[in-house]
């Protein structure tokens, strides 16, 4: 099956590819999109139902392939975890994180860990933390919603700090993506608030002087502010430094509606992650039944992208190989080229990688298309998570409200980013869902009379704080009726947690490659990770995070009950290996995964160094364009999604000059 | 099997033991009805887990008893107290307090005992989409379930309504 006639084959029907489509399509040109997973549902009440019976609520669980199966949970599978070997679009998901050196449990294949470690060696390799999806939508489905630019002094890196690399262009990067973001914002439909914004951004070297954009506004007002964020945002909070910076807590601007709109108002459903149950926040299926209602776009489902193919001649690529499935453990039903005159790649920063890498057998370029520079999988980063949780001394009256309406923007740049990371700090309004897989484990602890939640024992915190909630009972208390009920009451509703979004250099060793001997139900390689927390840069920046949290906590009357993680075990038994713990200066961590997939394909000015140009356009072939983070050459210091729009505005201008 | 009898002990018994008033648990119009799903999960899974048949049936019949007691009439505590002794047995014990915990959580739980490197901990398995959602945590939290809001934007900068509308006690 060969398909023909087209402009644009685009890989992917996530944000980026959606919104090439949508603007390629709305100019007249014909695009075609393969898209590996199923296709947008009819309305989302199965998901919302998957959801709503899954043991483990993670960011995957709504969507296929099946997370989690407990009726096929053995001694050593107890989630129940499918074999990658057995799908035919696996995806790595966080439940795997724990599993990752048990190939028939998780999807990615990784690299073996160096002998004799010691906890803190920064050669330590760990199990990356971060998933995403393969559906019609794409990794919109669950996430956050958050819509911050990045600052001018984040394309400058190493200009202007000594570290990692620039962006092309550095600074003049902002310059160029300002009408972009600003096209993003609209498309989007981005909550925010102006004057919030200004302030932050005139800290940051952003003037009002046209940097901002001539249109520059968002269409809806910024969402209302939460009980937990007006908990920090106080004087003493307020009154705090961090490396001579101020902390200030700024509304963040969303991509979820505050007012009716083209989609219903949020509900604070407090679910954005992982499914907004009626569409109040954007996401990419928005932009794809756009582009579908040009006429010009069509979408292939359940088509996996299975190698690209170059002219001999020009090196340009002469179409993508295609493999189609009808269910998702079932047999290949065919396979076909789809050719068109561009090509876009918008498969996010694992799988775009990976089929560059598996298409290896065109003369010329023995190490995949788009890579001569020996780039394509490198630098893979992620916003490395440090989380930190406490009870403030009042209820707050968290779980209400989107998951996050608030953060700490001021200590995104600064001189001490020569030293350590940047970080911004999501403030969330779950409580301790995420840090403590509450409300249940905090449930248990008084029904059953255990402590994993530290409120219901006679633990004491780093600063010498008990931390049982209520001294009058014994420790392991056992509670039922209106004790219960008041003690359960006073805990869930005192809950807060701090998320540092902590900034990763690229690291050409941090990886993606292909697995020599994992494949996947269509007999594709498997992802092959490689993933380290080496630099001292990231690591300062865990402790500095480690530090201020505590400060914030004290400052505002809050107990913190952060725990600290067990010893990483870096040695012996495979299957018993630290996956996210490390030691450093003599303190231990466990880091999470902020679900941003960085680098792997990278812009630059460079052909030598980078894979794709300023324009998002292959150096070695001329018709190729890609999207997604993968673009990123750092992880910068905001949350991706609105530059990963802002960029894909921008590839469609290009694609579109270079039609005409 | 069970009774309509057995449906008014395990809503009073249910009631005692969560600190929810049973027309919570039981309400008068009840298109949800959580409680028929939850009294055969509670029957089926306390005899599967203490090859004991007649062990739920016994702790309902030991909840009518004390309920029905008029001299002295118990009231909640005391009869809360009784049925939690440690004279009942472990299993009837740990029946109630499973009992509580899937009408807290919408799940059943598995404790996992603890062993040389860590302490006892719980599993859970949500028993159905519909008992996710009727969880009491997320009315003692004074909130709702996560993805299934029946608010308004902007509710989360108020404070919520007083917790005794929520418990209805």
């Amino acid at each position: 099956m060969t398909t023909q006639n087209y402009d644009l084959v685009i890989v992917g029907s996530g944000v980026a590819g959606s919104i090439v489509a949508y603007q390629l399509g709305s100019q007249g040109k014909k695009v075609l999109i393969l898209e590996a997973g199923q296709e947008v549902p009819a309305d989302r009440s199965d998901y919302m139902e998957t959801f709503f019976k899954a043991n483990a609520k993670t960011p995957e669980s709504p969507y296929p392939p099946t997370t989690q199966d407990p009726s096929a949970s053995t001694q050593d599978n107890p989630l129940g975890l499918p074999d990658p070997a057995k799908e035919n679009t696996p995806r790595y998901t966080v439940l795997q994180i724990g599993a990752w050196r048990n190939p028939r449990q998780c999807y990615f294949d990784y690299t073996a860990q160096e002998p004799n470690l010691s906890p803190d060696s920064p050669h330590a390799k760990f199990a990356f933390a971060s998933s995403y999806e393969r559906i019609g939508g794409g990794t919109t489905w669950h996430w956050l919603g958050t819509c911050l630019r990045l600052f001018p002094h984040d394309f400058e890196l190493k200009t202007r700090y000594g570290q990692g690399v620039d962006w092309p262009g550095g600074a003049k990067f902002y310059d160029a993506l300002v009408p972009y973001y600003e096209q993003a914002t609209q498309h989007i439909g981005v909550s925010g608030d102006k004057q919030a914004m200004d302030k932050i951004y005139s800290e940051f070297g952003v003037s009002s002087n046209g940097q901002y954009g001539s249109e520059y506004d968002y269409p809806m007002p910024g969402i209302d502010p939460s009980q937990v964020d007006n908990s920090f945002n106080v004087p003493p909070v307020t009154s705090l430094t961090v490396d001579d910076i101020a902390v200030s807590i700024t509304p963040t601007p969303q991509g979820r509606n505050s007012l009716p709109g083209k989609r219903r108002q949020c509900a604070g459903n407090t679910n954005c992650i992982p499914i907004c149950p009626i569409q109040a926040k954007y996401d990419a299926t928005v932009t794809l039944a756009q582009a579908l209602q040009t006429g010009n776009v069509d979408i292939r489902y359940r088509c996996v992208a299975s190698n690209i193919r170059l002219d001999d001649t020009t090196h340009e690529v002469s179409g993508i190989d295609f493999i189609t499935y009808d269910t998702q453990s079932g047999i290949q039903t065919g396979s076909g080229t789809a050719v068109g005159k561009k090509y876009y790649l918008a498969a996010h920063a694992i799988e775009t990688p990976k089929l560059l890498l598996m298409s290896n057998k065109n003369k010329g370029f023995p190490k995949g298309v788009a890579n001569s520079s020996d780039q394509v999988g490198r630098n893979l980063m992620d916003h490395i998570m440090y989380l930190a949780w406490g009870l403030a001394k009042d209820p707050v009256f968290p779980y209400r409200g989107p998951l996050s309406t608030s953060g700490v923007e001021s200590l995104r740049d600064g001189k001490f980013r020569s030293t350590r990371s940047a970080y911004r700090i999501e403030i969330g309004n779950e409580g301790w869902q995420w840090a403590a897989n509450d409300p249940f484990t905090t449930l248990a602890d008084f029904v059953f009379g255990q402590d994993a939640s530290q409120t219901n024992g006679s633990t004491i915190n780093a600063q010498n704080q008990p931390l049982k909630f209520d001294s009058n009972l014994p420790d392991n208390a056992q509670l039922f009726g209106a004790q219960l009920v008041s003690t359960l009451n006073g805990i869930y509703t005192r809950q807060v947690r701090l998320g540092y979004l902590i900034e990763q250099l690229p690291d050409p060793d941090n990886r993606v490659e292909l697995s020599e001997s994992l494949t996947d139900h269509l007999g594709l390689p498997r992802p092959k990770i490689t993933y380290r927390v080496r630099s001292d840069y990231e690591r300062n920046g865990f402790v500095s995070a480690r530090k201020v949290s505590t400060e914030i906590f004290q400052a505002m009357g809050a107990r913190e009950y952060t725990t600290t993680p067990p010893a990483p075990v870096f040695s012996g038994d495979p299957s018993k290996e630290t996956a996210t713990n490390f030691e450093y200066q003599g303190h231990r961590f466990t880091f999470y995964g902020a679900g941003h997939i960085v680098g792997t394909y990278r812009m630059g000015d460079k052909k030598e160094n980078s894979v794709v140009n300023v324009r998002q356009q292959s150096w070695d072939h001329t018709n190729l364009y890609m999207g997604g983070s993968g673009l990123f050459p750092t992880v910068a210091t905001g949350n991706p999604t609105l530059t990963i729009a802002a960029l894909a505005f921008k590839t469609a201008t290009h694609i579109l000059e270079d039609f005409s | 099997m069970s009774s309509n009898n057995d449906m008014d002990n395990f809503i009073a018994l249910s009631a005692v033991l969560t600190g929810f008033n049973a027309n919570i648990l039981r309400p008068f119009l009840d298109p949800v009805d959580i409680k028929s799903e939850y009294l055969q999960v509670f029957f089926t899974r306390i005899a599967e887990e203490s090859g004991d048949p007649k062990l739920a049936t016994n702790i309902l019949a030991k909840f009518a008893q004390l309920n029905g007691q008029t001299n002295p009439k118990l009231n909640d505590q005391q009869i809360g107290e009784e049925m939690l002794a440690p004279a009942n047995g472990a299993n009837f014990v740990l029946a109630c307090r499973k009992l509580i915990f899937m009408w807290y959580s919408g799940a059943w739980p598995t404790i996992i005992p603890a062993s040389a490197t860590a302490p006892e901990t719980t599993v859970s398995e949500i028993i159905s989409a519909k008992s996710y959602t009727c969880g009491l945590v997320w009315q003692v939290m004074q909130s709702h379930p996560m993805g299934d809001s029946n608010f308004r934007y902007g509710y989360w900068a108020k404070a919520p309504i007083p917790l005794s509308d929520y418990t209805g006690n």
